[in-house]
């Protein structure tokens, strides 16, 4: 039982006492849609957590403390107006009920925004030097603005206290504007805000004065550090050591969070939150080498997933405190878990990085396998209660993650579930996903429904195509189809999928049909499946063009995942070619030939290659459901209105006898893992 | 007949001569013992009453052993008398002779029960002498019955012949030898006379009379450390194990014998017969040490005990639940003399076996057994806010945490008691850093020095704060705060203070309108009494009206109650850690699974931990404090539901 004896060590930070080393660090939810108010939404997150165990949570990453930092497009949080503060007192009992803590990241981000729109403001930094993730350009800071903006940290400072939450951490990372001025990069003054080191040191250091003069010294206040911004012309590590021993030695802060690499570029963004392609906790060297030279706790969060690096990377005391952002995201109740002896059954972040792709595009922050995460308020359970009601027998067919999890549901509901495959394995699409160079932890979705499935007992029948008769025989309750899609290879009949001149990256990555020498890949798709297969081609020594209509490779990927690729693809010297829609094949010899015509110029031009293979999505695997549906009580359909508002379907509360039939993921039509999981325990969580 | 007017006086003479000559003999080899100081008239006066009451309630619980032993015993003792009035002075009446013929036949009628049972006797009866018994007995009652007719003039003048008469004598004979000889000089018949005395000097006397006694006796840390050789135990220890009647309960209620373990609690008394008398153990008729042969054991009062008599792990595989004492008709204490010898291994010789040196490496380095950070004690509740008593200095109820805060699953469990003292607005408070562990494993491991000073350490915090209740989720705790802290208090300086179990407290608070509870949705619970709340400390009742007032319609178990099976987990068994061929908490899961349980209530987080060591498939354990905390209604208005901390789970 000491297993996790330095995890669970309480530590304190100021008068604060934190009851684990764990943290759930800064990150933007884009849930605090109200005018940047927090939302019952964003209570019920941090609230989850909080009740889940989780020792620290920070959230509100790049909350805003002046009116011109705009916070509109990530929908943060915003300290600039006292109207805040009774949200925040929400925030806080919530959190404190559960003896969690709570804190709030401000920030004033400088360039590191939008101008076009809101209230259309100048943006601000240092020397006026653009930022090339948001296309920012603005303006240099005047002394009178840096005044103004000091009192604003202030000022935000003041409301967090007065809202009841326990601390600030004050954003110095991701290129805000304290870490602006920090930086040679882009801190190109010479009057005292810039130059020498104490010159560059001031802005912060006067933000830092300020907050401490106007919440006193029992109040916790943090700062979060890059540990090396990865720029030949940036700060790196001993800058960093400097850096912060200057702001330690001033004895006014509480703890430090350090966070590798900068992120004003995409391929350093792509280090900030390292997804599945990186190793376990890729920076942890350089939160230690901060550690270093400071006095005060430090927190560090990149790739801490798991119970057991998390006490490791504690025991041998590299930092303080383990940031388990996304491990919370995809698991709120991983402290709960391991003091229940139960880490088996967390569910444990793959590093897809659906959460955090999808905040870079504005949209909120949601878990690729988790779809109660965020969804709290809309009565989505992490704990699934047992059914008061009738014992059903479920029969699920289809393995994927959308069939998985209505097996999981329905059998945490106590019901007798039989789950079909027609595979050797679980898994689905998620299997082939994960054949691909880099991509391999993705199976980590299926591996933890697998253990679920077998600790509730339901019974898999692998390797076994389901067909009307067997349901008809089995005679479920319910029966749920996710029989998942098929590669859609027939669109343009000139690809000649019928005479065998073309195979699908289904056909490649789960290795039915071996790589050629000399490759076309053809993706209309953009996302992962297309990149993962010419990566998987190249890695296997294939001659690999990548070739799509669209404007470029994986532009469906977000921010944090397609550097990686992109990393990978220029490697391995994999041409990527855009806005050519492939308009026919046709063989020579054993050579195919590929015509491709420009999408805007109608010109074509042809590559002779061993191999095409085409993403091309998918279409829904149907006949079986067209069998079931009229002999199914309600006729196969879903009632929408009941499903979108996480309610029982109304065909659970007709008693007449029969099979309720649904249908879900892509096999009604293509989406996402996400959208299957969510589909599945929406409808399941009454059953 | 002028032939039985001096030959049956002489051999009831003869018989009584030797039966005086062996008892004084017996009575020296008791003496071999350490001097425990007894007021003897007044011992001997308070023993009938010990005999017929206490000792009868114990044999009543086998109802027809109780009357046949009632008949036969009964029956002799007034025959014996009679005989001795009758035909050894000559007092003859019509009515005495007639109370003779009466007593003999009720004898006789016993001993035919006696009889009936040997003829297919259970597994736990020692056999050999024993079986010779019920004939001895037949053949005393029925020879006495059948001379007292010829000599008492009820029959014709010249009835029967010289062959008769020489028959009768030689069943007399036979029958003396065995119930007066043999009672003096080892027989069965010991049983009677060393029982008697035994009663009488019995070491706790406090069992008599409906009170109890389980805590230890500490050691004296100035003389030698525990027992060594017979003849270290004290006098009446040594008398007691003389007692034995081998019946056996004791092994058919032992966890560590079933689980086949190297241990018989009858035969490690027999054991300590065969040094207390010298000699081996080969006329032993019962069961053996589970896979140890019989004939090997070698004893004196003066050889050493292990490694000649009884092996090592025979001490170490006892959990200490007192399941044997509990069943013993004798009222013998076994584990008495397990810890006492216990107490010689880990204190003279340091051979504490397996993680048991370890453990108490680290009670005496970080006053608990784990080797935690002993400044770590309250990590469990950091966000608990719980009110510490060297800030606040008085409370109603000080909350003993035990060393279960540094159990992750034992946590649960006290985080549930908190959650409950909370809603019921309990003014309490912790110890925090301040407690120690409270010296119960140290103690039932043999390292009473450990115990002692961890006890004083103890005593002398708990002197620092004004309180009136102790209240543990631990019943080990429970037990040696309750039962064995009060040796070690400064002399006048006695703690003031009441101290409870959890279960009784909790309890307390539910009938006295302190808390409301939701009823328990969640199929079919059992109760599993844990050995240091039930045996040790009689409690019974509150955790069943608890479970009660949850709604739930305990399914007991076979064996529940003063008769619950042990966890395995007292007495540092799993430390200690002694194989046997199943274990012991497996075992004690089949039982529950034998009423279809779905859950087992347990009171006790060692029991937890043992029962939830069973492999799955099988009934969730769930502890008294959290089955309640589940349940809790709390207000949603008002203060005092607010800083109820709600758990995930």
């Amino acid at each position: 039982m000491s297993q996790f004896e330095a995890l669970f060590r309480p530590l304190k930070i100021n008068q604060l006492t934190i009851r684990n080393r764990v943290v759930s660090t800064a990150h933007a939810e884009v849930y605090a849609t109200d005018n940047g108010m927090t939302t019952e939404r964003y209570v019920k997150y941090y609230e989850e957590k909080a009740k889940g165990g989780c020792g620290l949570s920070i959230c509100g990453g790049s909350s805003v403390v002046s009116i011109d930092s705009p916070q509109s497009w990530w929908s943060s949080v915003n300290l600039s107006t006292d109207r805040i503060i009774p949200h925040f007192q929400n925030l806080a009992d919530a959190v404190h009920k559960h003896g969690g803590k709570i804190m709030i990241q401000i920030s004033h981000m400088g360039r590191r925004s939008r101008w076009d729109g809101e209230h259309w403001p100048n943006l601000m930094s240092p020397s006026g030097i653009r930022e090339p993730v948001h296309r920012a350009t603005c303006k240099t800071i005047e002394v009178e603005e840096i005044e103004r903006v000091i009192a604003d940290f202030a000022q935000a400072a003041r409301r967090a206290k007065e809202g009841g939450l326990d601390g600030v951490e004050l954003s110095a990372v991701h290129q805000h504007l304290i870490d602006q001025f920090w930086s040679p990069r882009v801190n190109k003054r010479t009057d005292q805000w810039g130059g020498a080191f104490e010159n560059r040191m001031r802005f912060g250091m006067e933000v830092l004065k300020a907050v401490r003069d106007e919440v006193g010294r029992d109040f916790a206040v943090g700062i979060r550090i890059c540990g090396d911004e990865f720029h030949p012309d940036g700060l790196n590590q001993d800058d960093m050591k400097q850096i912060a021993k200057y702001y330690n030695d001033t004895g006014l802060l509480d703890f430090f969070g350090v966070v590798g690499s900068g992120c004003d570029t995409h391929n350093t963004l792509a280090n900030v939150i390292p997804n599945m392609s990186y190793p376990p906790e890729p920076f942890l060297h350089l939160a230690a080498g901060i550690k270093e030279v400071v006095d005060v706790p430090v927190i560090h969060a990149q790739n801490i997933k798991d119970p057991n690096q998390a006490e490791r990377i504690l025991e041998a005391g590299y930092v303080d405190f383990v940031g388990m952002t996304r491990a919370h995201i995809a698991d709120p109740h991983i402290i709960a878990k391991i003091k229940m002896n139960q880490v088996d059954q967390i569910r444990q972040c793959v590093g897809a990085n659906y959460c955090i792709d999808r905040q870079y595009q504005g949209l909120d922050v949601l878990c690729i396998q988790n779809a109660a995460t965020s969804r709290e308020h809309m009565g989505l359970p992490h704990l699934i209660e047992k059914t008061t009601g009738a014992i059903r027998k479920v029969l699920v067919i289809g393995g994927g993650p959308g069939g998985m999890e209505a097996a999981r549901v329905a059998a945490e509901r106590g019901h007798a579930v039989t789950l079909i495959e027609k595979t050797s394995e679980l898994g689905g699409q998620i299997t082939l996903a994960a054949r691909a160079p880099q991509r391999d932890q993705i199976a980590g979705i299926t591996r933890w429904y697998a253990l679920e499935l077998a600790r509730l007992g339901v019974e898999l029948c692998l390797d076994t195509i389901a067909d009307a008769a067997m349901v008809r025989d089995l005679r479920p309750d319910v029966c749920i189809l996710a029989t998942g899609g098929i590669p859609f290879l027939e669109q343009n009949p000139e690809w000649g999928f019928d005479n065998g001149l073309v195979v699908s990256s289904w056909d490649i990555l789960s290795g039915r049909v071996d790589p050629g020498e000399n490759v076309l890949v053809y993706d209309t798709i953009c996302e992962f499946s297309g990149m993962s297969v010419a990566d998987y081609l190249a890695a296997k020594g294939s001659q690999v063009e990548l070739v799509t209509d669209d404007i470029k490779p994986g532009v469906g990927i977000g921010g944090t995942t397609f550097p990686t690729y992109y990393r990978s693809l220029y490697e391995r010297e994999v041409i990527m070619s855009s806005d050519l829609v492939l308009d026919k094949v046709y063989a020579e010899g054993n050579k195919k030939v590929a015509v491709l015509e420009n999408e805007y110029t109608g010109q074509q031009e042809e590559r002779v290659v061993d191999q095409i293979v085409i993403e091309n999505g998918t279409r829904p695997d149907e006949a079986l459901y067209y069998e079931l549906k009229e002999g199914s009580v309600n006729r196969g359909q879903i009632d929408v209105d009941a499903l979108f508002a996480c309610q029982a379907q109304p065909a659970l509360h007709d008693s007449g006898s029969g099979m309720i039939l649904w249908r879900l993921g892509d096999c009604v039509s293509q989406r996402n893992t996400h959208a299957a999981i969510y589909d599945a325990l929406r409808l399941c969580k009454d059953l | 007949m002028t032939i039985l007017d001096w030959l049956l006086p002489a051999v009831l003479v003869v018989a009584l001569t030797l039966l005086f000559i062996g008892a004084i003999r017996r009575v020296q080899l008791w003496r071999a013992g350490r001097p425990d100081s007894v007021n003897l008239v007044a011992c001997l006066l308070a023993m009938p009453r010990r005999y017929l009451v206490d000792l009868h309630h114990v044999v009543e619980r086998d109802k027809v052993m109780s009357d046949t032993h009632v008949a036969t015993a009964g029956g002799f003792v007034l025959s014996m008398i009679l005989i001795l009035i009758v035909h050894l002075f000559g007092i003859n009446s019509a009515s005495l002779n007639g109370a003779l013929l009466i007593a003999t036949a009720l004898m006789f009628t016993g001993s035919m029960s006696v009889y009936k049972r040997r003829l297919n006797p259970p597994a736990r009866l020692s056999k050999g002498p024993w079986m010779r018994l019920p004939k001895s007995l037949l053949v005393f009652s029925g020879s006495f019955f059948l001379l007292t007719l010829l000599t008492s003039g009820f029959l014709p003048e010249g009835f029967g012949s010289w062959v008769l008469v020489a028959v009768l004598m030689a069943g007399v004979t036979l029958g003396v030898m065995e119930l007066l000889f043999g009672m003096g000089w080892g027989g069965p018949m010991k049983h009677a006379f060393a029982g008697a005395l035994h009663l009488a000097f019995h070491r706790r006397p406090e069992r008599f009379g409906g009170g109890r006694s389980t805590g230890l006796k500490p050691v004296n840390l100035d003389g030698p450390l525990g027992v060594s050789e017979p003849a270290d135990f004290k006098w009446n220890q040594l008398l007691g194990f003389d007692a034995c009647v081998q019946c056996g309960r004791c092994e058919a209620a032992c966890p560590a014998f079933a689980a086949g373990q190297p241990l018989n609690p009858k035969k490690l008394i027999q054991d300590m017969v065969v040094g207390l008398a010298g000699g081996s153990d080969s006329r032993y008729a019962g069961s053996p040490y589970p896979g140890k042969e019989i004939g090997k054991a070698q004893g004196g009062p003066h050889r050493p005990i292990v490694g000649s008599l009884v092996s090592a792990d025979t001490l170490w595989s006892c959990t200490t639940c007192r399941a044997c004492v509990e069943e013993c008709p004798m009222m013998i204490e076994h584990v008495d003399a397990i810890v006492d010898m216990r107490r010689h291994l880990t204190l003279e010789r340091g051979e504490t076996p397996n993680k048991g040196a370890e453990l108490l490496d680290n009670l005496i380095a970080t006053d608990n057994p784990g080797g935690y950070n002993p400044g770590s004690r309250m990590n469990w509740a950091a966000d608990l806010d719980l009110p510490l008593m060297a800030e606040k200095k008085e409370a109603e109820v000080l909350f003993w945490v035990s060393d279960g805060c540094f159990d992750m699953r034992s946590q649960r469990i006290l985080r549930a008691f908190v959650s409950i003292l909370k809603t019921a607005g309990v003014d309490f408070a912790v110890l925090g850093n301040e407690e120690c562990d409270s010296g119960d494993v140290a103690r039932r491991l043999g390292d009473d020095a450990t115990f002692k000073s961890l006890a004083r350490h103890n005593i002398a915090t708990l002197a620092r704060y004004r309180f009136r209740r102790i209240v543990t989720t631990d019943p080990h705790a429970f037990h040696v705060l309750k039962n064995e802290y009060g040796d070690f208090y400064p002399e006048g300086k006695e703690g003031d203070y009441e101290v409870l179990h959890h279960s009784t407290f909790i309890n307390e608070l539910v009938e006295h309108g302190k808390l409301k509870l939701d009823a328990f949705r969640g199929g079919a619970v059992t109760y599993h009494d844990p050995c240091y709340l039930g045996r040790y400390n009689g409690e019974y009742d509150s955790p069943r009206s608890l479970l009660a007032a949850l709604g739930i319609q305990v399914r007991e178990m076979e064996r529940s109650g003063y008769r619950s099976r042990c966890c395995g987990g007292g007495g540092g068994a799993p430390i200690t850690d002694i194989p046997g061929k199943h274990r012991i908490a497996d075992m004690r899961m089949d039982d529950a699974r034998e009423v279809q349980a779905r859950t087992i209530a347990v009171a006790c987080q060692q029991c937890t931990a043992m029962l939830e060591g069973v492999v799955e498939p099988r009934p969730e354990i769930r502890d008294l404090a959290e089955l309640v905390a589940d349940a809790l209604i709390v207000e949603s208005t008002g203060a005092r539901a607010e800083y109820v901390t709600e758990e995930v789970y």
